[in-house]
């Protein structure tokens, strides 16, 4: 037992493995394939979009302004597709914007030192109000089927596969994902060790918005209309997701398979209290108290390991 | 070790709670026919319109005895929520949705992957295309709708003979319902030659544009006697700029609304009409018509259908009709709290 680790992911896991157990026993019909394919289609979007924002958690940094991109985004893609643009190519323009969007974040957060907290609550509401403003809040339906159903059904399970796969291999494998931890642990020290801070979080921002395109688009296929109010509250959603995945919002912090395992967590506790108890908005009281109960069974956990002497070992290296 | 065998022992007792619970909350009510599930869903959960549809909605199920009744919503009237409860409703495998769609485009996929997997789809209250149901439960016609407005106008400003300039503050002058509606005000306002509709105006669903718009109607037509505010948003603008400019009782307003919103204008005269269809009725014609639906004693080309206290209801092509409007005004508007 003496190199036991107790980690995030093995709390997670523990705890999905009894809400499994609880819901066998209450609602056999909740653990069948067939309701669990159901049930995982509106979860897509929020897998995708909260993989860079684990990675802007990381840096120590957030964006808020995710459920905003994806909103505009979505949006442009409706405008395009009214315009007679042929739907590949509005995809592929959709996705553009969102990673502009990003982008522009990201340029706010390192030409300009504004803190990411405050860049991202602005455009937060200025994204949001310019997809009101250019759509004036019509919802825009009426896609092809062909579109809505190429778009569904596997497609976003494989995108999110992708996505997530090759973001754990570039934390584990990479200087980048060095760098970004690098980043979040100390960013002072990381600018005197050369890393190229502001090259790697503009990276970051734009990888997020490029991801919102995408989980944009997919909404709309979905939902088969764009509308201004779209994914609205999607960045609390994300966030608690990083968070319960064992993310440090303090930043340097936070892995891959920790956050697919929160979000597998956030996702089957939400659909099955709501299954059970069939009110929907106890779903927000569960996610709360989920995110507590998640630290403090890990708190105990830890409070054992605590009383062992430990050392500190900080991976930088002066120059 | 320990840690672990805690944490075990925590998903132990877990598990025996939330069993004792169910245990409690599941008591099976056996009655004649095979228990059925409605789950029943609103435009938005928590609005008094919508809550007292649920009342009626409830007492159904009760008074059948053979209904398990689910009644959920978005809390925030998104339709994205109304689809994860319609995808959740048909893994569960309820007998029948009954849907009051906000967004017939975005709940329409979700009606079909409900009938697709074999579960009954009505819609109520306000319809979706017909190919994902099949059935609406309609409220009320447009055309009675639109006779009541009118009727309750001119009874108000002094029956068959009332004279005087009336206009029309509406919610978009795209949205279906209202021009529906408007269509057939303009055929009943004939039947007063004194009342001439002056303008149609739109509020787009803002309270303060509905109160500014009626300010300036007043302005431009001095003669102005009536108002029609044909939007439950617009109707409380319009009472509140009457009110405001000092007008009570000399201009009136009417329009569709529950009783609770429009309390304070009918009480302070302000307001003499109320219109609207009754709300628990709806509710409670859903219900039967679902059960009626799960039983296939409701079918194409059926003429009728027995609705319990309302007795038989008409049912024209796919439209279950609840039909009939109220009104509420001064001497009865405290009999309702809804």
């Amino acid at each position: 037992m003496k190199n036991f680790r107790w980690s995030r992911e093995l709390t997670l896991v523990v705890l999905l493995l009894c809400l499994f157990g609880a819901a066998s026993i209450l609602e056999p019909k909740f653990v069948t394939m067939r309701a669990q394919t159901l049930l995982a289609t509106h979860l897509w979007e929020l897998a995708l979009v909260a993989i860079p924002m684990l990675l802007i958690v990381i840096t120590a940094g957030i964006d808020l302004s995710v459920g905003s991109i994806v909103a505009l985004s979505a949006v442009s893609f409706g405008l395009m597709f009214e315009r007679n643009v042929p739907p590949v190519v509005a995809a592929g323009l959709t996705v553009l914007v969102g990673t502009v969007l990003g982008s522009l974040n990201g340029w706010f957060v390192t030409k300009m030192k504004v803190h990411p907290l405050l860049v991202t609550l602005a455009t937060l509401a200025a994204f949001r109000g310019m997809a009101e403003g250019i759509s004036t809040a019509r919802a825009i339906s009426g896609y092809p089927d062909w579109l809505l159903n190429a778009l569904q059904g596997p497609t976003p399970i494989v995108l999110f596969a992708l996505v997530a796969v090759a973001t754990h291999l570039v934390m584990t494998q990479t200087y980048f994902g060095r760098w970004v931890v690098a980043i979040g642990t100390e960013e002072n020290v990381s600018r005197f060790s050369r890393i190229p801070v502001d090259r790697v979080k503009q990276w970051l921002y734009g990888f997020s918005g490029l991801v919102c395109g995408i989980a944009a688009v997919l909404l709309v296929a979905r939902n088969n209309t764009a509308k201004a109010d779209m994914a609205t509250g999607l960045e609390l959603e994300a966030i608690t997701a990083v968070v319960l995945g064992g993310a440090s919002i303090h930043g340097g912090k936070g892995r891959v398979t920790g956050l697919v395992l929160g979000l597998l967590l956030i996702h089957e506790t939400r659909e099955f209290v709501s299954w059970h108890w069939k009110q929907n908005e106890l779903n927000l009281i569960v996610i709360g108290s989920l995110l507590i109960l998640t630290v403090l069974l890990e708190n105990i956990a830890e409070r054992r390991k605590d009383r062992k002497p430990k050392v500190a070992i900080t991976a930088t290296e002066n120059p | 070790m320990k840690n672990l065998l805690s944490i075990l022992a925590l998903a132990v007792v877990l598990v025996g709670c939330s069993g004792g619970d169910s245990a409690k909350s599941e008591a099976p009510k056996e009655s004649g026919s095979k228990q059925i599930t409605v789950a029943m869903l609103p435009k938005k959960k928590g609005v008094p319109y919508f809550t007292s549809c649920s009342e009626g909605a409830m007492e159904a199920a009760k008074e059948l005895g053979n209904v398990e009744l689910i009644y959920d919503g978005p809390t925030s009237g998104d339709a994205a929520d109304a689809v994860k409860l319609i995808d959740q409703w048909t893994a569960q495998g309820v007998d029948v949705i009954a849907v009051s769609p906000n967004d017939p485009a975005v709940l329409g996929p979700a009606m079909k992957r409900a009938r697709d997997a074999g579960i009954k789809v009505l819609t109520w209250d306000a319809d979706a295309d017909a190919a994902n149901r099949e059935f609406l439960v309609n409220q009320a016609t447009p055309e009675e709708i639109g006779n009541s407005l009118v009727d309750a106008m001119a009874k108000d400003l002094g029956g068959e003979s009332a004279t005087g300039d009336v206009a029309i503050v509406t919610a978009s002058l795209t949205a279906a319902n209202q021009n529906e509606w408007i269509k057939f005000m303009k055929v009943r306002l004939a039947k007063y030659p004194g009342l001439k509709l002056v303008a149609t105006k739109p509020s787009n669903e803002d309270q303060k544009l509905a109160f500014s718009v009626t300010q300036d109607l007043m302005k431009v037509y001095p003669g102005l006697k009536g108002v029609f505010a044909i939007s439950s948003v617009a109707f409380p603008g319009a009472a509140e700029a009457i009110k405001q400019a000092g007008k009570s009782g000399k201009v009136l307003v009417t329009g569709l609304s529950t009783p609770n919103d429009m309390k304070t204008y009918v009480k302070e005269d302000v307001v003499k009409s109320v219109i609207l269809w009754n709300t628990k009725d709806l509710g409670y014609l859903t219900i039967f018509a679902a059960r009626a639906l799960a039983d296939g004693k409701l079918k194409a080309g059926d003429t009728t259908l027995a609705a319990g206290r309302l007795g038989e209801k008409k049912v024209v092509g796919d439209n279950v009709m609840l039909g009939g409007t109220i009104t509420f005004d001064k001497a009865n508007i405290d009999e309702f709290d809804f």
